[in-house]
């Protein structure tokens, strides 16, 4: 207990000549989203890939993404605040920046996904549902971004005490969030979305991207920044991964083996596993590359004990969480529901059928416009704030 | 932390944020219930689909011109209050074809309108959904929920109005049947039952469901009628006759 140890914080330089070119790269790119999302808002939504029967797209695909890598930072930072370990000290600051910045850009993508972007910070305020999953859950998410910006203050000042006790809360609260946004999904009545799994299943799933992003980032920084690393943490945490991403695998497999053995719902989820593009997401992007292979390497004798190779891993893992996100949105939707059983649609003026769903440019350029805004205040946050260790060994 | 201690924690930390959150679901639950039988007034819609001719669009053509939704051939993006569609039965090996209108159901229980998160989509004490144009924000969420697909969205600025006496909505909200509520409430029929009644039809009927001697009350009581997806529990009140 009485180990004293001194993690000493140090900004980065950032006044390399690629660090600018960064920042205007990534200043550009914030720039073309909020443009792509001035279009959209001005000249209306048909300027994207939705429609009136999928009428959710890329913008609630990434926003669902970002909210689950958040709440992996955020556990980053828990094994120090909230289990005392000591040598995840040196990360905390940094996972509970990311964890805040990626929870704003969750916030963002959804704000700048409505029709109406004029009512959007009015309405809510004026006429709250409390039974509406997507009116608890902005709320859920913007006291959650209140509460890791103190979380961050508190872990700046260095104050131990309220360390632990606002990690607690942090950590609790992202359990909420989760929940709640497994529930905009699973309370609706839809056959492929509605399942009272999909809330716990959201918390597993957030918390095996969220580990692997942490593992790339704090790799990544301490490699460009040159400071000294030490890697037993790290590679302990591949092992935290491996074990989110079987319980990723059992909520998956359970949920789709509930939907096909049941006949009600068996037909749109036999169109799920076998019935196009989003079946090669699926069986490729992440059972394969998403499951398979990464746990296959952090579990393995010699691989997990690799850094390169469990790096590896983390990028398959966060694309396939990404490859789940998109699954859990729009294959839902895409299948039409039996309007009236026991008879088939032949002809409507409207589409009755399965209808695909391909992002448009405007929609490509918004998404990525939110990625480079979190990047673009993260290395500024690197530069400006004490984040980074100037080493982290035991 | 000791584990204890984190355990303490996050029971405390659970019971308030249940509790908090409780009392106003409670009421919400509540208000959101099948309507008291003392309300007076209470629009239901029986379609006669033995009365339904197969080419006729009569209803359709009606809504589209009354409530100002224009349609530009895009079967994606396109806005149908109500529109008809082509059955075919699954059950019998002979070809057995219906033409059906399809709209709003104006559920009891209404998805869309727990959906919503800013009550912009309410039913009202008549038992009408109805959605308010000037505070949906266009989160579509409504549209997620609704298990009909009665639910369309404002793609497109819309930039025809043939009818002058009703607005038109601005691209970015959802819009759905309404039973022309503004129609009924100065006592005239909807645009659809009135188009329908006009080309001798008379497959549409709207009334009074709370009224035991209503027309729409009586075709209930002397027909079989059906629902569509009544397993949710949505309680629809759009009565189909031959479905």
């Amino acid at each position: 207990m009485a180990i004293e140890f001194k993690t000493e914080f140090k900004p980065i330089e950032g006044k390399s000549k690629s660090f600018y070119l960064l920042t205007f790269m990534l200043a550009g790119l914030v720039l073309a989203g909020a443009y792509a999302t001035w279009m959209m808002d001005r000249h209306g939504l048909y300027l994207s890939g939705m429609n009136n029967r999928i009428p959710w797209g890329l913008p609630i695909v990434m926003a669902v993404f970002y909210i689950g890598l958040s709440a992996g930072s955020l556990v980053i930072s828990s094994l120090y605040g909230v289990f005392g370990k000591l040598e995840y000290k040196p990360f905390a600051r940094v996972a509970t920046f990311m964890a805040l910045l990626l929870m704003v850009g969750g916030l963002l993508s959804i704000l700048s996904d409505q029709g109406r972007l004029d009512r959007v910070l009015v309405e809510p305020f004026l006429h709250f549902n409390p039974l509406s999953m997507l009116s608890i859950n902005p709320f859920l998410y913007s006291a959650y971004i209140l509460i890791c910006t103190v979380y961050l203050c508190v872990l700046m000042m260095g104050n131990e005490k309220w360390t632990k006790r606002l990690a607690v809360v942090a950590v609790l609260w992202a359990i909420l969030v989760h929940s709640g946004t497994g529930a905009i999904f699973g309370l609706v009545p839809r056959g492929m979305y509605k399942s009272p799994l999909l809330p716990p299943s959201f918390i597993v799933a957030a918390l095996s991207s969220g580990t692997a992003l942490m593992i790339l980032i704090i790799l990544g920084l301490f490699r460009l920044t040159k400071r000294p690393l030490d890697t037993k943490p790290i590679l302990w945490i591949g092992r935290l991964l491996g074990v989110f991403i079987v319980g990723v695998v059992y909520f998956v497999f359970i949920e789709n083996a509930h939907r096909y053995y049941l006949v009600e719902t068996r037909a749109a989820e036999h169109y799920f596993l076998f019935g196009g593009f989003h079946s090669l997401l699926f069986w490729v992007g992440m059972v394969l590359v998403g499951a398979v292979v990464p746990t296959t390497i952090l579990f393995g004798r010699k691989s997990g004990d690799s850094i390169p190779w469990v790096a590896a891993a983390a990028v398959m893992v966060v694309a396939g969480v990404l490859c789940e996100r998109y699954l859990i949105v729009i294959p839902g939707l895409s299948h039409p529901p039996d309007l009236v059983p026991g008879w088939r649609i032949t002809q409507s003026a409207v589409e009755e059928g399965i209808v695909g769903y391909c992002p448009t440019s405007y929609e490509v350029v918004q998404a990525l416009g939110v990625v480079a805004l979190i990047g673009l205040t993260f290395i500024w946050g690197l530069k400006l704030l004490k984040l980074l260790p100037t080493e982290a060994k035991i | 932390m000791h584990r204890r201690k984190f355990l303490k924690a996050s029971a405390v930390f659970s019971a308030g944020a249940a509790g908090a959150y409780a009392l106003p679901l409670l009421t919400a639950f509540k208000s959101n219930a099948a309507a008291p039988a003392s309300t007076k007034l209470r629009w239901g819609m029986v379609i006669d689909l033995t009365r339904c001719p197969a080419n006729c669009t009569a209803c359709v053509d009606a809504c589209k011109k009354e409530n100002n939704v224009n349609t530009s051939g895009d079967k994606l993006r396109d806005i149908y209050r109500i529109r008809k569609v082509t059955l075919e039965s699954t059950l019998s090996a002979a070809p057995v074809q219906k033409s059906v209108p399809l709209l709003c159901n104006h559920c009891d229980n209404p998805p869309c309108a727990l959906a919503c998160p800013i009550k912009a989509t309410t039913k009202r004490d008549d038992g009408i959904v109805i959605v308010d144009p000037h505070r949906c924000m266009g989160c579509r969420y409504c549209m997620i929920a609704c298990p009909y697909n009665a639910r369309h969205f404002h793609f497109r600025e819309n930039t025809e109005q043939p009818n002058p006496a009703y607005p038109k909505r601005h691209h970015g909200v959802s819009e759905s049947c309404n039973l022309c509520a503004h129609l009924l409430d100065q006592g005239k029929r909807p645009a659809c039952v009135e188009a329908c009644a006009n080309v001798n039809a008379q497959a549409l009927t709207v009334g009074n469901l709370n009224d035991p001697n209503s027309e729409i009350s009586m075709l209930i009581r002397n027909h079989p009628v059906k629902r569509l997806r009544e397993e949710l529990g949505t309680e629809p009140k759009v009565f189909y006759i031959g479905l």
